[in-house]
Order: structure tokens, then sequence, then C-alpha cells
């Protein structure tokens, strides 16, 4: 089966066409630049030349429509007909209340993302454009949307709410919704098989680091709490985000300063974080770079451990134990200094880190605690367009066999 | 009419690196904004946050240096307040281009004049590029206070001559007054009100009439605010206080002024005088005062208040 796996931003359009019975990837890509000067499609087919197309590439369904003529080009392709394409798996941010699976796209699922618009200002609106275009190119290929809040949709209630008049959860649907499903959902699956138990069986802590970052306490399978909230702003330090704080803080600051709601946004999920502490950079390379010789680098960074740590100590406690702590994104996979700081004296709840094992040059999936560790410490790349694929594949193979 | 192409704009005069292919929003691709003081650069910054090119025409070599100039500081100061970031700047720096020479007007999909608040000036720029730019092209005029109708009657397509009075500093006041002459069509304000949606203002109609809406208003509270200030009744410190808590105002009627510039304040008050006659709308002998003083406000570091 070929999965055609879509990714739509403001100004981009990611892609990966992936067959998800093999785990292969056929090829990856990326148009930039859409609706501006200059636009650029980068196309990566699997074991040859990555091949670079600039032009005029005015919205999303010009952004496709390039897609889909390289997919099928005769030097740079990987499939020979459209037809080839059994399914496209969209990512879609917000799901709201509404989904707490994936699913296959209909008028009225599209009407509810729509609904879910005012959550996600940013994201939601160039999904849509992303899955209205595939659906005119490939009017008979099934579309499924992949969403980001979906598999914490399994919190509870006493996790997702904000102690906040309970009115407003209902009037404007302000809760804690959390993102980055399809990682954890990826990683903790993938850990599960590598410690060759079942996941149903596990506590497991997952931390997603990147540019934004998040953490998930999942057990049994569902996710029970996770950092982000009603938007990516909550939780951990991130690059350019504030994470955690009290609300108080920001009404000051827009009085101080005179600020409006806009200018408090930008300055909360732009200037902030590891940037705004560090004055530096919002990229964790470049603080470690400095760590030692940069007190402000290095409380940026050690706010980011020390915060980290928190959500862990806290997740363990929410779910009464952990047998599992889960490293991914860019920061988990590569940064042995956060890893190595995040989980410094969390000795007492069985937690021991196997320093040589984390300090390894390596990519790929490993474990990295020491043998006598009663908690298993794994690195796990992640791999969210798999799951679209995979989840997409499932939906339609459902489809088929209902019909 | 000279040649009209959107897909190159080899015009460079401060030698910015090249644009490389056309851009868009809807079928607006390239606005052409006429004039780089502090309006054109505000409504330059803001078309071009919103993805569209822009090309600034402005005369003087030496002011489009420095409108562009000042126009980088504005952003500059906004990203030292945490309210933008630099891929922004860039983002928006490279959408923006200066030339000197009016034919140039040609290139854009819409005209935007935001020159000196004259008349005369105004009505001869638009009779200007309406032999230059196709005859389809809308011309927006950014003015506070004159007559559309009137700045129009200088073309000969007085259906697609438009007002939109942007309020200083444009890039975050999220208002625009629209303004319709007599002969404004239906189609070329349904069109502007869409292109004001594409720029994230809110838009107000408003059927010609001297000081519009937001101008007629103001005016005489600050007029007011002056007299009382004149007659000893109270401090400028009170009557900001005064206003800004007791109705609620983000900033008093004096701090405004000081903002607008009196001597700005003060045209606009001899305008609507003018205009309309009534004694309420004569300008308070202290602001004439402080005029001929030069203490203007904000921008000469003196007015009712003092800046540093």
């Amino acid at each position: 089966m070929v999965i055609l796996v879509i990714n739509a931003g403001s100004s981009s359009v990611k892609y990966q066409v992936i067959n998800p019975e093999k785990e292969a990837v056929l090829a990856t890509g990326l148009v930039e630049r859409i609706g501006m000067s200059g636009a650029i499609l980068t196309h990566r087919p699997t074991g040859r030349k990555e091949v670079r197309l600039s032009g005029e590439i005015l919205d999303h369904k010009i952004a496709i429509e390039y897609v889909l003529s390289i997919l099928l080009s005769k030097n740079h392709g990987v499939i020979k007909d459209k037809k080839e394409i059994d399914a496209v798996g969209h990512r879609v941010v917000h799901g709201g209340e509404a989904f707490s699976s994936s699913v296959l796209i209909s008028e009225e699922v599209m009407a509810q993302i729509r609904a879910c618009i005012d959550y996600a200002p940013l994201h939601n609106p160039p999904n849509l454009r992303g899955i209205n275009a595939a659906k005119q190119l490939l009017p008979d290929v099934p579309q499924v949307a992949v969403f980001d809040t979906a598999f914490h949709q399994t919190m509870p209630k006493y996790a997702f709410l904000y102690g906040l008049p309970y009115v407003l959860y209902k009037r404007h649907g302000i809760r804690r919704y959390g993102f980055h499903g399809s990682s954890h959902r990826y990683v903790a699956s993938r850990a599960a098989r590598l410690i060759g138990k079942p996941l149903d069986e596990l506590k497991l802590i997952t931390c997603h680091l990147g540019n934004g970052s998040s953490a998930a306490a999942i057990k049994y399978g569902k996710s029970v709490d996770t950092s982000m909230g009603f938007t990516p702003l909550e939780g951990l330090l991130m690059g350019t985000r504030c994470g955690d704080m009290d609300p108080a803080v920001i009404l000051q600051i827009m009085a101080k300063e005179e600020m409006t709601p806009n200018d408090a946004t930008t300055m909360l999920n732009k200037h902030s974080g590891l940037m705004g502490i560090s004055g530096l950079s919002s990229d964790m390379r470049e603080i470690e770079e400095e760590y030692d010789t940069n007190d402000r680098a290095r409380v940026a960074h050690d706010i980011f451990t020390y915060r980290l740590r928190k959500y862990i100590g806290a997740y363990a406690a929410a779910m009464g134990g952990v047998d599992v702590v889960v490293f991914t994104g860019g920061i988990g996979e590569n940064s042995m200094l956060v890893r190595k700081n995040a989980l410094k004296g969390l000795e007492f709840l069985g937690i021991e880190l196997n320093e040589e094992k984390n300090k390894a040059q390596a990519n790929g999936d490993r474990q990295i605690n020491t043998s006598s560790s009663r908690v298993k410490v794994l690195v796990i790349p992640t791999n969210e367009e798999l799951v679209i694929a995979q989840d997409t594949m499932h939906i339609v193979q459902e489809m088929k066999a209902n019909q | 009419m000279a040649d009209k192409d959107n897909k190159t704009l080899d015009i460079n005069i401060l030698g910015q690196p090249d644009l490389g292919g056309g851009d868009k929003v809807d079928a607006i691709k390239i606005v052409t904004i006429f004039g780089a003081g502090t309006m054109g650069q505000g409504i330059s910054q803001l078309v071009a946050s919103k993805g569209m090119e822009v090309l600034i025409i402005e005369r003087d070599k030496q002011q489009a240096k420095h409108g562009y100039a000042q126009l980088e500081k504005n952003i500059d100061e906004e990203i030292a307040r945490w309210t933008m970031t630099e891929s922004e700047k860039r983002a928006i720096l490279s959408r923006i281009k200066v030339s000197t020479n009016t034919e140039d007007a040609v290139h854009g999909d819409l005209v935007i004049e935001a020159i000196s608040e004259k008349l005369e000036a105004k009505q001869e720029l638009l009779a200007r590029i309406d032999t230059i730019c196709e005859p389809d092209t809308i011309f927006i005029t950014n003015t506070s206070a004159l007559s559309i109708t009137e700045i129009a009657s200088a073309t000969r397509r007085q259906d697609k001559v438009i007002g939109m009075h942007f309020l200083n500093p444009v890039p975050k006041i999220p208002l625009v007054e629209i303004v319709r002459g007599l002969k404004t069509s239906d189609a070329t304000y349904r069109f502007i009100k869409e292109f004001a949606e594409t720029l994230d203002k809110t838009a107000v109609e408003v059927f010609e009439y001297p000081g519009y809406i937001t101008t007629r208003v103001i005016v005489p509270m600050i007029n007011e605010a002056i007299h009382i200030l004149m007659e000893g009744v109270a401090t400028a410190e009170h009557i900001d206080i005064a206003m800004k808590l007791g109705y609620n105002f983000p900033k008093g009627p004096l701090a405004l002024a000081d903002q607008i510039g009196l001597d700005e304040l003060m045209a606009w008050m001899e305008n609507l005088f003018r205009e309309l006659g009534e004694a309420k709308y004569r300008p308070c002998p202290l602001l004439r005062k402080m005029v001929r003083a030069g203490h203007l406000g904000r921008k000469t570091g003196k007015g009712f208040f003092e800046y540093k």
C-alpha cells in the first residue's frame, strides 16, 4: 500500500510517500515559501539524489500539484501513476473534543476541523487548505485526518480542566488538549516493543523535546496527562516559548509594557524560553556550547532540565510509578546533557542512567539505563509520518472491508 | 500608458537583493504606495507583512532613503519590545522596493497615495497617474479630512477612487475608515472592504463628509481639553487622568494630541472649521500659540507634556 502523508503549514507543505506495511519511505520532501516570492520544492527520493525546483507556487493546491508531478516524474519519481496512491493521510493540529482518533475525512469532518479553528488559528486553516487541495487533485482517493490532539483525549477530566469557572469550559472549550499526540503514541508503542512487554501493562513517561517540547504520562497505553494545554504554550520550557508560569505575570507585563493581547502572544511564543532567558539562541546546541562559559546560557539550560525533572516526578506520582522514560525529538534524541541533567537525582524513583551509553554517539532506538535500573530509559527517534501512514492504512482497510 | 509587468520588478535604487518571482494575496500582488512619510511607511509595512509586494514611490531620493530607514527602525523598535521577530522583519523588508519614478506606478495592482495632506498635491498626483496606470486600477487616497470627491475629480476614473483613512501607527491600529466619494462605485467599495480584511483591519463605511467619524469626534474633544487647560480649570496631568480613569480612555486627550502632533491637529481643525463653519471646530488659541512656538508634541520632545 502506498500512502501520501501531507503536513500543510501556513506557507509550506511537507510530504512523505510511505509504504506502511514495510515501514518503507519511498520519498520525502518539502515545498517552502508558498504564496511568496521564490518558492522552492525540495524532493528526496530514497536512495537517490535530492532535487530542488523553484518557481511560482501561489497556493497549497499548486504546491500539491507540483508534488504529484514530481512523484510521477520519469527521472525523480517514485510512482508511475496517480492511481498507485492508495490514500492520503493529513496531519491536522487541532481536533478539539470531536476527535479521539484518526478519521476518514467527510464533509462533516471538515466542518468539525473548521469549528476548531478558534483553538488553533495558525494551524488548522492551512491544514484545511492542504486537505481541500488533495481532495481536488486526487478526488477518488480516500483522505484521512490524523490529529495532534487526539491521543490525549483519554486524559481524565481532573487532568484536563483548569481551575477556572466551569462555564468557560462549556462556553469556549477552555481546557487542556495537549499536542504532539502522534509522536507520544509512536514512541510509547515502540518502547513497549523494544523492551518486549505489552503496552497495556506499562507506565511510561514520554518526553518529546524539540523546538516545541512536551511530556506525557502514558498509563497502560492511554495518555493520562501531558504538559501542553489549551495551546502549545503550557508546560516545559521551549526554544522561544515560556511554558508554565503564573497567569498574573502576563497581566502585569501587559500593563507595565503597554502591550496588546497580540503583542503579549508574540512575546510569550517567540521571544521567551531558551531564547528569552539566554539572549543567545533558541537552539539547544548553541546553548550547550556556551553552558560552561555563559551564565545565562547555563541558567536557561538548567531551567529546561529542572522543569522536565519536575514533570517526570509529577507523572510518576500521577501514575503511581513509572516503568519507562522515553526521550525523543531533536533535543531528546541528541542532547546527552539534557538527558543526564533531567534525570539527575531520580535514582529514588528507580531511574539509573548509564553514563557511557548516554554519551555514546548513536542513531536509532537505544536503551541508556544501567542494567540494575528498575526503570528503562530509552532514546527513540520519533516518526510521526509513519503513525499517520499506518492510521491511514488501517482506516482504508477497514473501509474496504465494510464495503 | 507605460507597460505593466507584474512578474519582474527591476526597480532597485537601494540595491536590495532580488525579489525573484511574483507574489500574491488573491489578485493583488503588488501595491504601489506614494509617499515615504509616516503614513506611507506604516501602510507599506502593513501591506508587506500580509505577503504582498510593495513599491514605494517617493520623488525625492533622500526622502525615499530616509523613509525606508525609518521603516526599518520602526520594526526594530517592535522587535525590541518583543512584538515582532527578526524573521518577520526580513520577510517584510524583502517585499518592499523603493522608486523615485512616478511612471513606476503602473506596476501596482492597487495604488495608495499617502503624500502630504494638500488637496492640490493629491489632485495633481492622481491626474498624473490616471494617464499612467491601467484604466481599471483602483486609486486609494489616504486622507484624514479632505474630500474624496474633490480629489477624484482630477481623474477620469472617479468611480474607482476611494478613501482609506488609516490611523497612526498604521500597523497597530486595528481600524480603517473606508470613505466613499460621491461617485465611488459599490464594486470599488466592496473590493476595498475585502482588501481591508486581508490587511486584518476592521473597516467602517463612511459616506464622505468632512472629518469622517474619527477625526470629527476626537477633534472637538481634544480642543475642549485644551480650553480647560487654557482657562486654568485643571492641569494637563489632571485632565488626562480624569478622562483615562473616568471614561476608560487608554490615553488622555492631551497625550493623544501630543502623539498626533499639534500642527497636524490644528490643520484638521482648520479644515473642519472651514468646511463646516461651526465655532465648535475653531482651534483653541492655546493650540495656536503652541504650534507657533514649535512645541508640536512627541515629535519635537515637547507639547502638553515633555518627552525625552
